[in-house]
């Protein structure tokens, strides 16, 4: 089980808007790590993202999902989805924040039906876990942004994925909420066994909290997390030769499940 | 006060007003929705275009002395599915597709009345709504359909809402977004020709856009402003009947100004 391959990309190449962004990407996710994607600004981290759900066409390339292909795939209740641009919706949207999370349950199987009470007690759950049941009456348009990204991780979660996509899910935010998120994250990983491939600029906390690091400039190179990694052998290949980082190994204290 | 209520008893014992506030309230109910929907997915402009292209099958209906709600409906459908079509083949953008399909529809009926002799006193009913010489006939047609609307709308609203908070990772939850969301541009359709009877093609798009846009005005949960549509919409058409009937006047123009003034009374009370 520890084994079993939740993602596996072949040879991809996607092209937008007629340049090739994600160039021969071959790489494998196994089922419970904790994946950080990094790489600079339009290296193509999204667009990866969005092939491997089938949001954008593919130009060539196999990826399979669970062992499926991504194009026969239909068990898309086993994968949630966070959006950069998910914060960005329109504020005067009339929606609660208990209405927001409800959607996740939302699914082919329950189609065209109300949601039913162990629908609602997982929204609850949901809420409770991310830290949102006191303000779940509250309209999504008046929280705060910290308070908006934990309600759309919420609604990835009552979905009860085994994989989990979070594209910059905490851009903008201050560091004592990040660093709250990063550690839910963390526990979602360890306890619930799920799946997690974050985007981020925080390249401390990829390298302290995660298992694996996906660089993505054009080209994807996966590797390795350990005490003993030299973040700047994996960084330099996706920021450049001249690109140094400097972390202190003591912030990952408690971090890495060997220190 | 007894000058004001006597007439509006007395007229609730008229079947034409009967006709009328059936007909009116159910037709208001499916624009609520349904307008709701279409300002959350910024799609309200799609109403006025389709009900200018309807106009095509309204003067076939008229020519074939057939009812022009029927042809209506068809025009309409095709014209929303084409509209549909040419955003996702990337041939127009939303609102040049809107506006070809309001010239085609609109410039098929002016050729086909040129060719019956020009505007007769049907047609101009259908321009400018005429909800209080409601027939029988076309109450059935309009409850019928209303119906289907909201029929639609309750057993799909989770899905509705889903697609329209956000449409490209609603894909995602395995649900058919392409299926309904087709589904959808259809009720549009139905529930535009539903409301060109009551208010007429110019201004049909008040009666679809203003009970959710006063709604919204609240700043309700999804569900709070479901309800509060309604009952706003109810409230503009219900007293913009009895107004124009007890003080004749165009029975259309002052059921919009009856919302209105519902959208302003939202505004206070949503600014409080």
């Amino acid at each position: 089980m520890a084994n079993e391959c939740a993602l596996e990309v072949e040879h991809l190449n996607v092209a937008r808007s007629g340049s090739l962004v994600i160039k021969d990407a071959s790489f494998k996710i196994y089922r419970r790590d904790y994946v950080g994607v990094v790489g600079p600004n339009g290296g193509g981290k999204t667009t990866l993202f969005l092939a491997i759900l089938g949001m954008i066409p593919a130009q060539s390339g196999i990826i399979r999902i669970f062992g499926q292909e991504a194009s026969s795939f239909s068990s898309w209740e086993r994968v949630a989805y966070v959006s950069q641009d998910a914060i960005n919706f329109d504020s005067s949207f009339p929606i609660t924040v208990r209405e927001l999370v409800s959607l996740g349950r939302v699914k082919r199987s329950n189609l065209g039906r109300p949601l039913k009470r162990e629908d609602w007690q997982a929204v609850d759950d949901a809420l409770d876990f991310m830290g949102l049941i006191d303000i779940k009456e509250r309209r999504v348009g008046q929280l705060s942004g910290g308070q908006k990204q934990r309600a759309f991780v919420a609604k990835a979660l009552v979905r009860n994925p085994e994989i989990l996509f979070l594209d910059e899910p905490i851009a903008g935010i201050d560091a004592a909420t990040q660093e709250k998120f990063y550690q839910k994250m963390s526990d979602l990983n360890a306890e619930r066994g799920i799946t997690i491939l974050m985007v981020s600029h925080d390249l401390a906390a990829v390298f302290c909290r995660m298992s694996k690091v996906i660089c993505v400039n054009r080209s994807v190179n996966v590797s390795e997390i350990s005490p003993d990694t030299d973040p700047n052998s994996i960084l330099r290949e996706a920021y450049g030769e001249h690109f140094h980082f400097v972390y202190h190994r003591h912030e990952c204290s408690g971090a890495f499940k060997d220190d | 006060m007894i000058d004001i209520f006597s007439p509006l008893l007395k007229l609730l014992g008229y079947q034409f007003f009967q006709y009328a506030l059936i007909g009116g309230a159910l037709a208001t109910l499916a624009c609520a929705w349904i307008g709701l929907f279409l300002i959350l997915r910024k799609e309200s402009m799609i109403v006025d275009g389709l009900a200018h292209t309807a106009f095509g099958g309204i003067a076939i209906g008229v020519f074939f002395a057939i009812n022009p709600l029927l042809p209506a409906l068809i025009v309409s459908s095709i014209a929303v599915l084409a509209i549909s079509y040419m955003r996702k083949r990337g041939l127009a953008q939303s609102d040049s597709a809107i506006a070809v399909m309001l010239a085609l529809g609109f410039s098929t009926g002016l050729i086909i009345i040129s060719l019956a002799g020009g505007f007769n006193v049907e047609l101009f009913s259908y321009l400018f709504g005429s909800i209080l010489t409601i027939s029988y006939t076309d109450l059935m047609i309009v409850s019928v359909l209303s119906i289907s609307v909201l029929l639609f709308l309750s057993i799909f609203y989770k899905e509705l809402l889903c697609i329209a908070f956000d449409e490209e990772s609603s894909s995602l939850t395995g649900i058919p977004v392409e299926i309904i969301s087709t589904a959808f541009n259809i009720m549009v359709a139905v529930t535009i020709v539903v409301s060109i009877k009551i208010i007429g093609i110019i201004l049909v798009v008040a009666l679809i856009v203003l009970p959710a846009l006063s709604a919204l005005q609240l700043h309700l949960s999804f569900k709070k402003t479901m309800v509060a549509t309604v009952i706003l919409g109810i409230i503009g058409v219900v007293s913009g009947l009895f107004l124009s009937a007890v003080y004749d006047v165009a029975t259309s123009g002052i059921i919009v100004f009856a919302m209105l003034g519902v959208f302003f009374m939202s505004v206070l009370i949503g600014r409080r």
